[in-house]
């Protein structure tokens, strides 16, 4: 059991979670396989940890709750690759436009049609719907959409470690043969942890990705008045 | 004239080659973009969230040239790369939800797999399509021009 002093709680959770992540980091650097990702193997480690300690889930999340404000200024980061390639930008954006509306639309449309197929309750469904879209963005259009924001944070984070782990697949299968198509297929699909992926196997591959991300965000915020008319309807 | 923005120079000199050394400064640097952003979208009632607002600034000041790239680079950097340590606790939300781990988990994972497939194919063939269409037009204007 842990003493129950919000300072001590706060430095222990962080400072294990921190120090989990770095392991799961030397771990992915030797074996990296999409499984043994740091946001697979530090999530479990603390979860084990946290059952061991009798900790929920709202203890934990208040003592690192500001980690996940730093996702603030990790966004702001991503104005440094977008304008280093701001050259390729200025000359394909129509293309990049074109992608996030056929992906951010097909996010939506099989989100909700097969939560509503499998017989999914709507505060599920609803938290479902913007799990393509980074986890700032995500979580303020989940709650305007009735969803429960917390859950589709979470939903966002399996759909980024699917998606790393599909992208590699799928780009074996599916024809694609522009660096930019690579790129955006990881911004698009698999948001944070697939720029991540992305940059792993090019610079060009990660700033792409890091630049669709941010428009799918934008993107569907400014569309999200249009979606919850749609789904509160 | 000289003699009073001299010192101010100066100061400025200064400030920017202690941000060029700095991984630390170069990170509170960017979280200040963040903290204005946050600001101005309370203020406007925006429902953009801060960060975005801050990559805008920061991207406004570096086309007029009042920002430098070395400034932030390599605080920029290190943000990206950390960026999966920023998603994690939100996974331990599953420990709030038991259901999960049984029918409806599979259900849940189904939605997001298929949805993911479906969601990264239509991109990546779209976004081919759209740059195979570029380079025909590229190439048409090439073909106008000469």
């Amino acid at each position: 059991m842990l003493p129950n002093d919000p300072i001590f709680l706060t430095g222990f959770w962080s400072a294990l979670t921190i120090l989990y992540y770095l392991a799961a980091k030397r771990v992915f650097r030797r074996f990296p396989k999409p499984w043994l990702s740091p946001l697979v193997l530090t999530p479990l480690a603390l979860i084990l940890t946290a059952l061991a300690l009798r900790t929920n889930y709202a203890a934990y999340i208040g003592s690192t709750h500001w980690l996940m404000l730093l996702l603030g200024p990790a966004t702001v980061a991503f104005a440094i690759p977008i304008w280093e390639q701001r050259a390729l930008i200025r000359r394909t954006w129509p293309v990049l436009a074109f992608g996030v509306a056929v992906g951010s639309t097909t996010a939506i449309v099989c989100a909700s049609a097969m939560a509503h197929w499998l017989g999914l309750n709507d505060a599920l469904r609803l938290s479902l719907v913007p799990r393509s879209i980074s986890t700032p963005f995500a979580m303020t259009i989940s709650g305007e959409l009735g969803g429960i924001p917390d859950l589709t944070a979470l939903f966002v984070v399996v759909t980024g470690v699917f998606g790393a782990m599909l992208g590699d697949l799928l780009l074996k299968f599916v024809p694609v043969h522009s660096t930019l198509a690579r790129g955006a297929l990881f911004g698009m699909g698999a948001h944070g942890a697939g720029v991540a992926r992305a940059n792993q196997i090019g610079a060009e591959e990660g700033s792409i990705a890091g630049l669709v991300m941010v428009l799918v965000g934008l993107t569907n915020v400014l569309f999200a008045p249009l979606l919850v008319l749609v789904f509160r309807a | 004239m000289t003699a009073r923005s001299l010192p101010v120079r100066r100061t400025r000199i200064i400030a920017r080659q202690f941000l060029h050394r700095s991984l630390v400064g170069q990170g509170l640097l960017i979280m200040l973009f963040w903290l204005a952003g946050q600001e101005i979208a309370k203020a406007a009632h925006l429902p953009v969230p801060g960060g975005v607002i801050g990559l805008f600034l920061v991207l406004a000041l570096l086309a007029s040239g009042k920002l430098q790239l070395g400034s932030m680079r390599r605080g920029a950097k290190w943000f990206i790369a950390e960026l999966l340590l920023f998603f994690i606790p939100a996974v331990l939300a599953v420990m709030d939800h038991r259901e999960f781990i049984g029918l409806i988990g599979l259900k849940i994972i189904a939605v997001i797999l298929t949805g993911t497939v479906a969601v990264m194919v239509s991109t990546a063939l779209a976004v081919d399509f759209g740059y195979r269409w570029l380079l025909r037009r590229e190439e048409g204007l090439r073909h106008a021009a000469e």
